[in-house]
């Protein structure tokens, strides 16, 4: 019977043993990243970490739990002599955390019952939850309800307004044009839209009279390539009255001109 | 005698050390009229000049040509074009013009990000006008370019209106299309093509807004 009690208490040690090595990895991973890589670490990966621990933490309270593991409980672990000297083999055994059995450390590695601080604390408000009414306890969490619900709307709203806007722009929203592109490129590059059509000479004509007369040459003869080309376009492709005009501004004021 | 010897001689020296920037990597796009403010706040973002602002411009830019028989028969053209842009500032008086040769554009393979065209610039005064008329150049066409200049370490980014000219009065001039030009170009000397690729990493930036791309003019000359 003792036999049978003594195994299965051996068994549940293992298996907490390991459980507890587990998640004590994961924290030391966890601890490595963020001081090392607190650059580069995202979102995601910190939280996959997070869940990594909490997951470890609940089989750790399920393997606790369990019908087949004896009540920790009603065990005892008692202290038989405490040494200020530094002992190699616990020092060993605890990776080096602790190195002395001391009357300073032994009560907090120990411990099976929260700190006085904490447990009046934990009473204070155990007392006050049981002191509660229940009709104001329902409004309360009718209260809290409201604003999560709340909270929630804005949230779903925000979001449906984000994917909304995100799929549209990903299908109808056009910001430019590869026609205007096209336009835009041979017209700057080539002149294409911005000269006249060749002449019979196969010579382009310039578009604008005024805008090209240079200082000091408005007024005196015209140069070549310059003042005939220009009528001769005009006559060919605007009304007479536009003549009028052209000349007129071409000598009385021209922008090059200080 | 022998000063502009001498400097023929510095200058071939650059050459070949190749300290001139005369290669222009470049990049093309455009955006519509009414995304164009959403385009110049990301840029306003992306780029150096945060604290002044975006600079603006206002230019006039005149494309000459000057046409030159070829004499040797086995060409295949009789003439070849030879031509040569001036741009001055329509909002700045004391700013010198630029004359601007732009080379043949080389698209390059599919592992080219950019296109590159040998470009060549230098300030002058008023007379250049003059002189080229005198020379036999001809004005090819010209337009007004209206927008703004952002910088991002060595590259320049532009995003103007292109105005064709109307008449002879500078106000009647109108717009040639519903976009504004969007250009990515960076000027450096041959043989750096590492910066076509930073310039493709900002163009990706860009999008969807602007698809910055390299544009062939020869494929454009028979679509438009």
């Amino acid at each position: 019977m003792q036999q049978r009690e003594e195994k299965q208490l051996e068994s549940a040690l293992d298996s907490i043993i390991q459980r507890v090595n587990d998640l004590k990895q994961s924290i030391a991973s966890m601890i490595f990243k963020i001081e090392n890589e607190y650059e580069t670490i995202n979102w995601p990966s910190f939280l996959d970490n997070y869940a990594l621990i909490s997951g470890q933490l609940t089989t750790l309270t399920k393997v606790l739990s369990h019908d087949k593991c004896p009540v920790l409980r009603n065990l005892t672990v008692l202290p038989l002599m405490l040494s200020p000297e530094r002992d190699e083999q616990l020092a060993q055994l605890t990776e080096h955390r602790v190195t002395t059995f001391a009357h300073d450390l032994c009560p907090d590695y120990l411990r099976t019952k929260l700190e006085p601080v904490a447990e009046n604390k934990m009473l204070q408000l155990e007392t006050k939850a049981l002191g509660l009414q229940y009709d104001n306890a329902q409004k309360q969490i009718a209260t809290y309800q409201k604003v999560i619900s709340h909270v929630w709307d804005i949230v779903s709203k925000a979001r449906e307004e984000w994917e909304s806007e995100s799929s549209s722009r990903g299908n109808t929203q056009q910001n430019s044009s590869v026609a205007d592109t096209h336009l835009l490129v041979a017209a700057v590059g080539m002149g294409k839209g911005l000269k006249m059509g060749p002449n019979p000479n196969g010579q382009t004509n310039p578009t604008s009279g005024g805008m090209m007369v240079t200082p000091g040459r408005a007024g005196g003869p015209p140069g070549p390539g310059q003042m005939p080309p220009t009528t001769q376009a005009m006559s060919m492709n605007k009304a007479p009255a536009g003549i009028k005009t052209n000349i007129k501004s071409a000598a009385q004021m021209h922008p090059y001109g200080r | 005698m022998s000063l502009p010897g001498n400097a023929m001689d510095s200058l071939s020296a650059a050459l070949k050390c190749n300290i001139i920037p005369n290669q222009e990597y470049l990049l093309q796009g455009s955006v519509l009229d009414q995304y164009v403010e959403v385009l110049l706040h990301r840029l306003r973002g992306l780029c150096d000049n945060v604290d002044s602002g975006p600079e603006s411009f206002h230019d006039h830019e005149i494309c000459f040509s000057l046409r030159i028989p070829n004499t040797a028969a086995s060409t295949p053209m009789p003439m070849s074009i030879f031509s040569l842009r001036v741009r001055r500032a329509l909002d700045v008086s004391d700013t010198p013009y630029q004359l601007r040769y732009i080379g043949q554009q080389e698209l390059g393979d599919k592992n080219r990000p950019t296109v590159v065209r040998s470009s060549i610039d230098m300030a002058c005064s008023s007379t250049i006008l003059e002189f080229l008329t005198e020379l036999g150049c001809r004005i090819e066409f010209e337009y007004i370019a209206r927008g703004y200049m952002f910088r991002k370490g060595r590259m320049k980014i532009t995003v103007s209106k292109i105005f064709k000219m109307g008449g002879n009065k500078p106000e009647s001039v109108e717009p040639i299309s519903q976009s504004y030009l969007v250009e990515l170009s960076v000027l450096a000397p041959s043989g750096q093509d590492a910066i076509g690729e930073d310039m493709r990493i900002f163009a990706e930036q860009l999008r969807p807004l602007v698809q910055l791309e390299k544009i062939d003019y020869k494929r454009l000359g028979n679509i438009m």
